[in-house]
């Protein structure tokens, strides 16, 4: 039972994580109908910068991670600003192109800082919680705790602001938008930016769990993709509950089947997305003739 | 001069650059140093996963990122099977391609449920099952790989050669590549084609949607499994590193900067990245670099890849030079020729619709409707916008499965069949939004519906491919009949969207007629005509009616309908409100008030009821 529970923590902390990837994937869904392959590399780059900064610049973590969230941001809104005359045309070459990107980006990394890895001392040095024998390390906390308030704080973006609610319209119907005065290319730029700098928020707080190197992106960002859809692409608490799910299925896997754990979770998720693919908190759409 | 200039043509020239490029290939080893020929034995394996990623990506319209898997299922299963389990090389190879069959039926699988970027994200996730598999199991040598692959005997050839093994797989590639390009040009590829470029027209003119995403799947993981195979026979040695993702993204950007919707694009862009990634092989990084570039840049500025550019670029010049082609004109549409008339049949009931419901949701778009369809008859369907008349076709054609009520075509249960289904049992419909196949040819939109063969008919690509060809030599003849009795003939080598609206309505028209309909549902078939042009589909509907296809049409605009239709039902907030001649249904109180309002129900003047 214990072991059970450890296993459950490790998996909630890393879902957390994927929530977060899950989060920037489904914001960039919501208003362009765009998949960011990037995601993941941004991601990467993400955890490269706030590590640079946090290990070089010997800035503070709480430093670190939002001036990487600024970089990246940045890094989001020129893959945007490329893209743009694809955008509401043809969703499958979009999504070569954000591949492409993401290529672009694995190769800047290994030319800025190498391809081999580099670990990330925690921030936080205080000594594991223990609730009824279950260790629980602080830092893991403060992932879940930050990935809570990156949530709440987009969705009171999202509801409460004037460039929330337009990127709203515009993910409802793009053309009615314009129409009403939205600039929609800048609300696509606005929520890829802040999708880039969710990404960097993952990146980050990942980098002391993991080890950060330049393939770092493609498992976490195909994880984060996978928990996108299992929550229901799109959705916000779809996004929460797909990235805990996924993370919760990795974690039981790498303890019952050791290194098969990706065999595992790709193969349950391909399996839950056939029986139900619009996710957990989906909508389904009906085609019009 | 002139003579030999006469024996040119656009077929021959190709013919002979074929010619050219093979004889080339075959020398090409004569001009090359141990470490270019490795290189060109590596190009071919590339050019062959190509050609399969080509034919599911960019034909078949399937995002498929697991190909690189299928390359490895390939290349392990004969290593395992011959280092293992002591096969010889080519009993090990078969069973390998049966393998690798497997595993594309396994990745295809979800294409039945999911498309597009849900579609890359499993396929993806499957390929990463994979790579996840090959790292870790004992059967697979894990991290260190399998060594000690045999080279591949052949009639004493010795193919431990790099040489002689050049020779091999060039005689592989040409033949995959043949038959890759055989497919495409044939029924199998028109039909993927038109899958492609949009799914749901391609359902109601009678195409197994499902069976050709499991078929494009399949023919990926036969080019997949064939490289494979052939990478195990040449390197003697494979590890997890030749599988990797970014591998798969190498493949992708191949055939994206070549070109996917061609075959040769996607042989260019793999021979050409594999050289140039071995000239940079000392700067990887700024070779990923580069390659990530230029993917970005061919998808936003030349989105058919390097294939396409010579194609667009002759357009510019022919614009930059003020040069135009004689325009294609309309002609005349020639009367069908008529149905001599079966007194047993006519007048009989052929479509029943009883107890029907169709709700989404809490939404009840249509709610207990009833109806019969007379064979032989022009029937009417209007009613006010969102009455449930498009729904109503939609039901009928089985594009959805109605929540109630039964849909009988001549007695026999239609609802809840499939749209392909439902198009083979004789039933044809336009789209109130026109859904032409874009990227086909006016001739190819044509020749899809006017294949009546199943799915399972292929087999003959394999089995009897001049069968095959004698049937697409018979569907192009009648096509070309079919668009000259519609007066389309000019238009048969032009993209549906060149043309003016209202010879894209005529065309929708003359597809959905092509599948030898019984019954033909018109949606809106008068939007956006002129008055010419709604005379003129006036007698063609009378026409198509005096062959012997029964007609039901929802038409807003009142003139034709009272003119064309000889019976007329009114449907408002999903329900018949009103049967009957036109005239008769015209003064009709229940229909006034459904169009003008309660208040508007004394107005005198009701025969022009338009919306």
């Amino acid at each position: 039972m214990q072991s059970f529970f450890q296993t459950l923590v490790s998996g909630l902390s890393f879902g957390a994580v994927y929530a977060l990837v899950a989060l920037g994937f489904s914001l960039v869904y919501r208003t362009m109908g765009l998949v960011n392959f990037a995601h993941g590399a941004v991601l990467m780059i993400g955890a490269y910068v706030a590590s640079t900064f946090y290990l070089s610049a010997r800035l503070p973590f709480a430093v670190a991670v939002p001036a990487a969230m600024i970089v990246t941001g940045a890094v989001g809104l020129v893959i945007e600003r490329v893209l743009r005359p694809l955008e509401n045309k043809d969703f499958d070459l979009m999504l070569i192109g954000t591949i492409g990107a993401g290529t672009v980006l694995d190769a800047v990394a290994i030319l800025i800082w190498s391809s081999s890895g580099r670990g990330v001392p925690s921030p936080v040095q205080t000594a594991p919680f223990d609730i009824g024998g279950v260790r629980i390390p602080a830092y893991n906390v403060l992932v879940i705790g930050v990935t809570a308030a990156a949530m709440a704080v987009l969705t009171l973006f999202l509801q409460r602001t004037r460039h929330g609610a337009a990127m709203q319209a515009v993910a409802m119907d793009h053309e009615a938008a314009t129409a009403v005065g939205i600039h929609v290319g800048r609300s696509n730029a606005i929520s890829f930016a802040i999708g880039a700098a969710l990404a960097a928020l993952a990146g980050a707080l990942v980098g002391p769990m993991l080890y950060v190197t330049p393939t770092m992106g493609d498992s976490l960002g195909i994880q984060g993709f996978a928990a996108a859809i299992l929550g229901g692409f799109g959705s916000i608490p779809g996004a929460i509950v797909g990235g805990l799910g996924i993370g919760v299925i990795g974690s039981f896997a790498a303890q019952s089947f050791q290194g098969y754990s990706d065999l595992v979770t790709f193969v349950v998720f391909t399996v839950l997305v056939m029986i139900r693919p619009t996710g957990i908190f989906g909508e389904r759409t009906v085609n019009r003739a | 001069m002139s003579r030999l200039w006469s024996l040119w043509s656009p077929g021959r020239a190709r013919a002979g650059g074929l010619v050219v490029l093979a004889v080339a290939a075959w020398l090409l080893p004569y001009r090359l140093n141990i470490y270019w020929i490795s290189v060109a034995d590596t190009a071919i394996l590339f050019a062959l996963l190509a050609v399969g990623m080509g034919l599911v990506m960019g034909i078949a319209g399937q995002v498929n990122l697991a190909q690189i898997a299928f390359f490895g299922v390939g290349a392990y299963a004969t290593a395992i099977l011959t280092t293992r389990d002591g096969f010889g090389f080519w009993t090990a190879g078969a069973l390998a391609m049966l393998a690798a069959v497997i595993a594309g039926l396994v990745v295809g699988l979800p294409a039945l449920r999911i498309q597009s970027h849900y579609l890359g994200i499993v396929t993806l996730g499957l390929a990463v099952a994979f790579i996840d598999w090959i790292t870790n199991a004992p059967i697979t040598g894990g991290d260190s790989g399998i060594s000690g692959i045999p080279t591949p005997p052949l009639f004493g050839i010795d193919l431990a050669s790099q040489y002689l093994y050049y020779y091999l797989e060039l005689i592989v590639f040409a033949g995959g590549l043949a038959f890759g390009l055989f497919i495409v040009r044939t029924p199998l590829g028109r039909r993927m084609r038109a899958m492609r470029d949009d799914p749901l027209a391609a359902s109601a003119v009678g195409v197994e949607i499902r069976m050709l995403r499991m078929a494009a799947f399949v023919l990926a993981s036969v080019y997949g499994g064939a490289a494979g195979v052939l990478y195990a026979g040449l390197v003697h040695y494979i590890a997890p590193e030749t599988f990797s993702i970014a591998d798969m993204f190498l493949l992708l950007a191949m055939v994206i900067i070549g070109g996917r919707q061609s075959l040769a694009g996607c042989v260019i862009g793999a021979i050409g990245l594999t050289v140039v990634q071995q000239e940079l092989i000392n700067l990887a990084a700024y070779a990923q670099l580069g390659y990530g570039l230029v993917v970005v840049a061919v998808v936003v500025f030349a989105p058919a890849g390097l294939v396409g550019i010579p194609g667009r670029a002759a357009a510019w010049y022919r614009r930059w030079r003020g040069h135009t082609g004689r325009a294609a004109a309309l002609e005349p549409f020639r009367p069908l020729p008529a149905a001599p008339p079966s007194p047993g049949s006519a007048g009989g009931a052929l479509l029943e619709v009883a107890g029907l419901v169709m709700r989404f949701r809490g939404v009840t778009a249509i709610d207990d409707v009833s109806l019969t369809v007379r064979e032989g008859e022009i029937l009417g369907i209007v009613g006010p916008n969102g009455s449930g008349k498009t729904t109503l076709f939609n039901v009928i054609s089985g594009l959805y499965r109605p929540t109630a009520g039964t849909v009988s075509l001549g007695g026999r249960v239609i609802s809840g069949a499939g749209p392909h289904r439902i198009c083979q049992l004789g039933v044809a419909r336009t789209f109130q939004h026109l859904r032409l196949f874009g990227n086909l040819t006016v001739a190819d939109n044509m020749l899809v519906p006017l294949d009546r063969t199943r799915t399972w008919w292929s087999w003959r690509y394999i089995g009897w491919p001049p069968g095959v060809w004698r049937h697409d030599r018979e569907l192009k003849w009648r096509a070309a009949s079919l668009l000259g009795c519609f007066g389309l003939a000019q238009f048969a080598g032009l993209l549906p969207g060149s043309l003016p609206y209202g010879i894209q309505r005529r065309l929708e028209l003359a597809r959905a007629m092509a599948s030898s309909p019984r019954l033909l549902l018109l949606d809106e078939p008068a939007a956006g005509l002129n008055g010419e042009e709604r005379s003129q589909l006036a007698a063609i509907v009378r026409s198509i009616r005096d062959s012997g296809v029964t007609v039901v049409l929802i038409e807003h605009n009142m003139g034709l309908v009272m003119s064309l239709c000889e019976r007329v039902i009114v449907l408002d907030s999903g329900t018949v409100i009103a049967e009957g001649v036109p005239a008769q249904v015209a003064r009709d109180p229940a229909v006034l008030e459904a169009y003008l309002g309660k208040s508007a129900l004394p107005a005198p003047h009701a025969t022009e009821a338009s919306p």
